[in-house]
This record gives C-alpha cells, structure tokens and sequence, in this order.
C-alpha cells in the first residue's frame, strides 16, 4: 500500500485520467417504471413484515431477519458496490409516495432545513447501528417487524413533509448510503444524459463526485466505525480490556452500556483521525480549506468501507444467506415451499474446517488490501482536484495515507486476532 | 460444602441403598412404559387433539449458535419419532421456537414469552450455563417446567428450584469424577492439569483433583490459564518433568495454537494426554496442527464416530439425526455434529414423554404433577429412547447420571476404550428439591 503509494506519487496526472475517465458503452436503459418497481418493493417489504409479526419467531426460519441484517444490508450493499444503484428502483417509498401526494393533491414541500445538512441521516444510522449491534434481539421477528413498521411509516411522513428526494439525499439512511456505494461500482448510467450504460473501472465515478458537507463526511466515517467496532467489540483483547472473560462470554445484555460508549468512541475516534489526517496535509502545502477538502476525500473512503463490509460479513453472508433462500420459501411457517427452496440443507460447513478458514482469511485480505489501494489511488485523484499544484496535492495525502495504511493493519489484525461468537 | 471433599463411605453405601430401591422402581416403570405403547386406552381417551407445546429455548444467535444448531436438529428428529409413534398422550408434540442469543436476560424474557404467549406446556433445551442460571428464576415465578439440557452442575447444586431438571445429560462433576479410575489405573497417578482460568477450568480443577486422589493418584500441578491468553508455550516450563498425565480442558479459539504449541515444546516425548471433548466439540479433530492429539484420550459424552459396537439403539439415533460415520452432517462432511452432547436433546424429550405419560398430563394445570412424575423416575434403561446408555436419575437433585465414554484418537478418529460404570460417577448429593415448595 505505502509502495503504492509511492507510485503514484510518481505517476503523471493524465495515466491516472485514464483509469478514471474510461468508459464502455453497454446498453441504453431508459429510466421508465420506476414507480411500478418501486411499489414491489414495498409490497416485498409488507409481505417480509406481516411474516415478521405472523411467521416462526425462530431468527433462522423467519425471512425477516435473514432480509434485513443478512440479505439488504450485506448482500445488498456488496451489489450497490458492485453494480450500481438498484436502491434507485427498489427504494420502497418513491411509489406510494408518488401515489399518495398524487392522490392527496400534495405539490409543494416545506424545505429541508440546510443548515441540517446530513445530521438526520447521521442520527437515524446511529439508531440502526445501536439496534443492529448492541440491541438485546434485533434478530426477534416481532421486535424487528415492530422496527421496521415505525421506520416505513415515520420515513413515509417525513417525505410527505420534506419530499421524497430530499429526505431520501439528507436524512433516509439507507439510501443516503446506498447512493454513496452506487458511486463505486462498474456501471455508469448517465440518467440526466443519454441514458447510456456504461462499464467504468471500480471507483472511477467517485472521483467526480460532488463535495459533502461535514455530516456527510461523518456518516460514512460512522458506517465504517460501525462495522469496524462490530468486529473489533468482539476481540479478546476488547473484551479482556473491559473485564470480560471471551471463553465465557456473558451475552448482549452484559456489554450494552460498553458497547454502546465503544460504538460512539469508535466513530469520534475515526472521525477525528479522518479530519486530522486532511488538516495535516492542508497544513504541510498551507492551502485549502478543511471541510472542502474533507468533503471531497471522504469518497476515496468508499472502497474501504465495502471492503470492510464485505470482509466483516462474508461468513454471515455465506451461512445466512442460505437460510433466507430457505425462510423465503415459507414465509409463514405454513409448510409452504413457493421457491422451492424450502427444504434445501443449509450448507454451514461452507465457512468451517481448514480449508473454508484458509479461503475465507485470503478472500478478505485481498478486499481489505485492494480496498485500501484503490482509497489511495482516489485520494490522490480527489486531491489534483483540490490543488492545482501537483506536488502539493501528493504532498497534501501524505498524513491520510499513513492514515489507511494504519488502518489495512488494523483491518487485518481484526480478521486474525481470536475473537468470541 | 467443600467441593474438594471426598465421598465418604457412608455416602456410597447410601447411594448403593439407593440403587437396588431403584433397580426394583426401574422394573415397575418399564412395565408401566409396555403398558403406555401406543394404543393405550388413555390415546383414546386423550381430552383434546391440541398439540403438547415445548417452548424450545435454543441458542440460534451469539456465541451458543454451533451447538443450538445441533441440539435443534436433534430435537427435530426426535419430535418427528415421537409423532410418528403417536405423540404424547394422544397429542402430537409441537416444537416452538425462541432464540435466546445465548444471553441469560434475553433467555428469562423467552421463559416469560413461552409461559404467557406461546403458553407452551414446557420450556426445554438450553445449553449454556450462564443462560440457564438466569432463566431458571423465571421459570419457576412462573411455575412452569424448565428442563435443561446443559450438562453443567448448576441444577445439582441445588441452586435452581423446583421447576428445572436436567434428566436427560450427566453433569460435569459426575463426568470428571468418572474419569479418575480409568484415567489412573491406565494412564498415569501423577497428574498435571491445565485449565482456562474460570469456572469452567475451576469444575475440572476442583471435581478431579479428590477424584483421582481418591484413587491413589495424585494431582501435581495446577496451571491456570488466563481466558484471554493466546501464546501458551511460556506456561509450559510450569508442568513437572515427572507428569504422567497432563489433563487439559483448554477451550476457545485459540485451543489449536495450545495443541501445536504443546506438540512443538514435547516433541516425541510427551507425558499421557487427557481431555475433555469439550475443547474441540464440533471441530474436525484432523484439523491442520492437532496432528498431536495422535494417541491422546479424550472423555465424551456419546461418541462422536461410528464405533465397532455401536447398539442398535445408537446406530437408529445416528440416523435419524443424519450424522455420518465420523459424526458429521450426511450432508455436508465438514459440519461436524456437538456429537458428545447433543444426545441429551433427544433422552431429554423422552423422559418428558414419559413423565407427561406417567402424570397423565392434559394441560398446564399438570404442571406440578409433571414435575414430580419426573422425580419419581428411577431411571431408564438403554434404548432407542435413550441411545447413549441406562442412566439413573437422582429425583431429589433433578439430575441424571449415566455412563461416560473415554475415546482414544486413532488415525484421525476417536475410538472409545473405556465406558465408565454409572456409579463411577456418583458423588455427595448437595441438594434435596423435592423438600423445596412449588
């Protein structure tokens, strides 16, 4: 990474153009029916929460859950970053939306505040990461089914008030996340232009990325802290730090209020070592301001968040993902087999023995590593931007690189120190 | 009590007055277990078609998850035998399903989601100690039956209450207790053990160190562990040169760095090895660096690969559960089964059959009565109900005890040598439930 670093402080501007600027025209995808997707998505999302409240009130044999932690937020957000923004045509709210202020004469919308910038998506994800990681049962098909309901129906209201779009780019933290990792992938669709679908390089469309105000730059610093926490709350030495023994791990109940002060210490932590890492190198070239700065090189931290989300769930992904294919068949617990997958055996020998351990470990590292390359290729990107000077924009990244290259280390020693659960 | 005291002859000589009452009980029960086939008049006269509902405390998230999925799996296959011969009473078994994520507050709110939700009859099934000791409170404000699958001295202790019962696992005094004779006249009297640093470690500690100086043997050195420890090579200085037997229930993730670290610091020339399945339970013993183990002996509950002698009992148990020669999925060769426990699932859920028979259970107004039905099982002997062996279960301390498996490992295999005899695994009974209220 540090070597990669080094090569491209020697690499001419315009090589570096070409890796971002490519382009392979695909296909023309025109952007019709959107609505229509939209409300099967939510009609999805209905069906998922009436089995939340009505099916098995087992984790493993429930959709809901399998969906939700395994199935959206892991699955999900890997395709976003692989392929594009799908979230655009599932989003479960733009159809009724458009249907019930269609229906209720509604044209205009009381503004989004601006000085709120990103800080409602900010808190919303806070509440998210706490249930998902710190909440006693955010597995429990009834309590999640109770979650996701008020979260359907109070995100609705608030789009009703505020407009789907803004709400969904400011406050929606599901799609203020997903646009985020959209902007990674290999497709480009140029939806304003000539509705073209193109193959890019992975991260390429980040690179002309518009700024983010300082709340935006703390809500992907806070989704990557999260899941950083998720692993690192489970290590031995977390664990044995906080006075508890990893051989005999007491359960969730235990830990709340030290997970909860770690989940926040995480994120204040990364926040304030991402801004530091700018103004340190605003402060060698003594130029540019900070939050414009960090606004655009927080995308360069983009491949390593999906790097951690891919590393860090991969075992659940490959284990749970399995069970949703079978909790989907019968969704009630009705003896039911729609997809024909109700009976298939759930393979979780797939992540055990030496072999699984061994591809598993290197499958990480590989993204945890590519993850971090591709950051400091971006930075750099993001920085010509900033500073017209080409010696004092690769100066200027000097303090974030050491900064990813800390945290590759620290990725790997998650992935390899002993952990409990 | 002194945990650390010997049995005392007055007490074994009580426990074997104990055994010839029950020896003559255990006859009457089987007859009464003939007359109860399906069949029975009482099927016929069963009040309600309604299922039995067990509420099913499982471990299907956190840190219980491996074994919650095995201990399901065989409850499942038991359920479907049992339906199949025609349910209990006349009713067929439902199995319901909570998780507790393996955390004692999460585990008294499913006792509670159980007892006034599901309104299941029963709750059955939990593993984990720590799970155990905080649902057990629960279940007994609630006055509803909690039967435990969970091997951990707890309910013998006789800090539970009357509504929890483990009738179908020995307990981990009982099984370390029963292990000295053999481990002594066999492999060694003097005896170092190394152990994690809690209380797990400390069970093992303080159960075998009596027992096997009740044998003449000796323990030498006690070498704890700290829990969080991953390097292990600079306590081994710690074991006497003289060490005959070195006794290890190291546990955790980092259980395979232990082995291949003792295997580097021994060389060839190592002392007996004994321990505790536990400590690779649901790992592929030839797994990368445990090449070690070769030669060493370890206890389990019911052996984990096909044995030469297999019962037809146990042969019919390994089936229906779907467990392949070397105690893995038929499926799926790399999941291996919780195989030295799990048993305890399916034993469990016949003796409540049998308890609910023998009380005439209709509804939770028999609660109490299924209680003490199950305090007056003697205990049974070995069949398809109960594949791992006869077992004798002690009504006034809620717990079962039974025969233990000592397995050698041998090509990458675990061949049992040894089965203990039950009362090998008798100690001085702490606890009198049938004196504490409803």
């Amino acid at each position: 990474m540090a070597a990669s670093f080094c090569a491209l402080a020697l690499l001419r501007p315009a090589a570096l153009d070409r890796y971002f600027q490519a382009r392979l025209p695909l296909f023309v995808m025109a952007d019709r029916g959107r609505t229509a997707t939209s409300l099967c998505s939510l009609a999805v999302v209905l069906m998922l929460v009436a089995s939340g409240f009505l099916g098995s009130h087992d984790p493993l044999a429930n959709p809901l859950p399998l969906v939700v932690w395994t199935v959206l937020w892991v699955g999900f957000t890997l395709l976003q970053g692989a392929v594009g923004h799908v979230w655009y045509w599932l989003d479960p709210w733009y159809g009724i939306h458009r249907f019930a202020t269609h229906m209720l004469g509604i044209r205009k919308f009381r503004a989004f505040p601006r000085w709120l910038g990103l800080w409602p998506a900010v808190l919303l994800f806070l509440g998210f990461a706490w249930f998902e990681l710190i909440d006693l049962a955010p597995e429990d098909p009834p309590r999640l089914a109770a979650a996701v309901s008020a979260y359907l129906v109070a995100t609705l209201a608030a789009m009703m008030v505020f407009g789907h779009e803004p709400w969904g780019r400011r406050a929606e933290f599901l799609s203020v996340f997903f646009t985020m990792v959209a902007r990674f992938s290999v497709l480009d669709w140029d939806r304003s232009g000539d509705r073209s679908v193109s193959l890019c390089w992975p991260g390429a469309k980040l690179a002309a990325a518009e700024p983010m105000p300082a709340s935006g730059v703390v809500f992907l610093l806070a989704v990557l802290a999260s899941v950083s926490f998720d692993g690192l709350s489970k290590t031995f030495l977390w664990l044995g730090a906080n006075g508890i023994n990893p051989l005999e791990f007491p359960g969730r109940s235990a830990v709340m209020t030290i997970n909860s002060a770690g989940l926040l210490a995480a994120i204040a932590v990364l926040a304030a070592l991402f801004f530091l890492a700018v103004w340190l190198g605003l402060l060698i070239v003594d130029i540019g301001s900070l939050l414009g700065s960090a606004g655009l090189l927080i995308y360069s931290i983009v491949p390593i968040a999906l790097a951690y989300h891919f590393s860090h769930y991969i075992t659940a992904l490959l284990v749970d993902g399995q069970y949703a294919l079978v909790a989907l068949s019968d969704p009630f617990g009705r003896g039911w087999n729609v997809f024909g997958t109700a009976h298939r055996h759930v393979e979780a020998g797939i992540v055990m023995g030496h072999d699984s351990a061994w591809a598993i470990w290197n499958a990480q590292a590989v993204a945890i590593v590519s993850g971090h390359v591709l950051a400091v290729v971006l930075a750099h990107r993001l920085s010509l931007r900033l500073h017209a000077d080409e010696s004092k924009a690769v100066i200027s990244q000097v303090p974030l690189a050491v900064l990813m290259v800390g945290y590759t280390l620290f990725g790997l020693w998650l992935l390899s120190t002993p952990s409990a659960g | 009590m002194n945990r650390g005291s010997t049995m005392s002859d007055k007490t074994i000589s009580t426990l074997r007055t104990t055994i010839s009452r029950r020896s003559t009980l255990k006859g009457l029960a089987a007859a009464g277990g003939l007359i109860a086939a399906p069949g029975f008049v009482r099927y016929t006269q069963a009040q309600s078609a309604a299922p039995i509902k067990i509420g099913f405390q499982a471990h299907k998230t956190g840190i219980g998850a491996a074994y919650g999925r095995w201990y399901e799996r065989t409850t499942n296959a038991a359920v479907k035998l049992i339906n199949e011969a025609g349910g209990i009473n006349g009713r067929p078994v439902e199995i319901i399903v909570e998780d507790d994520g393996t955390d004692p507050k999460r585990g008294a709110e499913v006792v509670a989601k159980f007892a006034n939700q599901h309104k299941t009859d029963i709750v059955y099934g939990t593993l984990f100690s720590h799970v155990v000791v905080g649902s057990a409170p629960t279940a007994g404000e609630l006055k509803i039956p909690y039967y435990v699958v969970s091997e951990g001295y707890h309910v013998a202790s006789g800090k539970m209450n009357r509504w929890c019962f483990q009738p179908g696992i020995t307990d981990v005094r009982a099984q370390v207790t029963s292990v000295a004779p053999w481990v002594s006249a066999n492999l060694g009297k003097k005896v170092a053990i190394i152990f994690p640093d809690y209380a797990f470690g400390h069970d093992h500690r303080d159960y075998f160190t009596p027992a096997i100086k009740a044998q003449g043997g000796e323990v030498i050195a006690q070498i704890p562990i700290p829990p969080t420890e991953s390097s292990f090579t600079k306590y081994f200085p710690q074991i006497p040169a003289e060490t005959e037997v070195l006794y290890h229930v190291m546990v955790g993730p980092a259980v395979l760095t232990f082995v291949k670290e003792l295997g580097e610091f021994y060389g060839s020339n190592r002392p007996q090895l004994f321990g505790f399945i536990d400590s690779l339970e649901a790992v592929d013993i030839n797994s990368p660096g445990l090449e070690f183990l070769d030669g060493s002996h370890f206890w389990e509950g019911a052996p984990r690969y096909v044995q030469a002698n297999d019962s037809e009992a146990m042969k019919a148990y390994r089936a229906a559960v779907g467990i392949d020669d070397n105690g893995a999925a038929v499926e799926d060769a790399k999941d291996v089964s919780t195989a030295a426990h799990m048993f305890g699932c399916w034993e469990t859920l016949y003796v409540i059959k049998q308890a609910m028979e023998a009380a005439g259970y209709q509804g939770p107004q028999d609660r109490q009565k299924l209680i003490e039905a199950t305090e007056a099982i003697p205990g049974f002997e070995e069949t398809n109900e109960h594949p791992q062996g006869d077992k004798v279960i002690d009504g006034k301390l809620h717990q079962c005890y039974g025969h233990q498996n000592i397995s050698k490992v041998e090509g990458g295999k675990l061949k049992v040598v040894h089965r203990t005899e039950i009362k090998d695994g008798f100690y001085e009974a702490e606890a009198d439930y049938t004196q504490m209220a409803f």
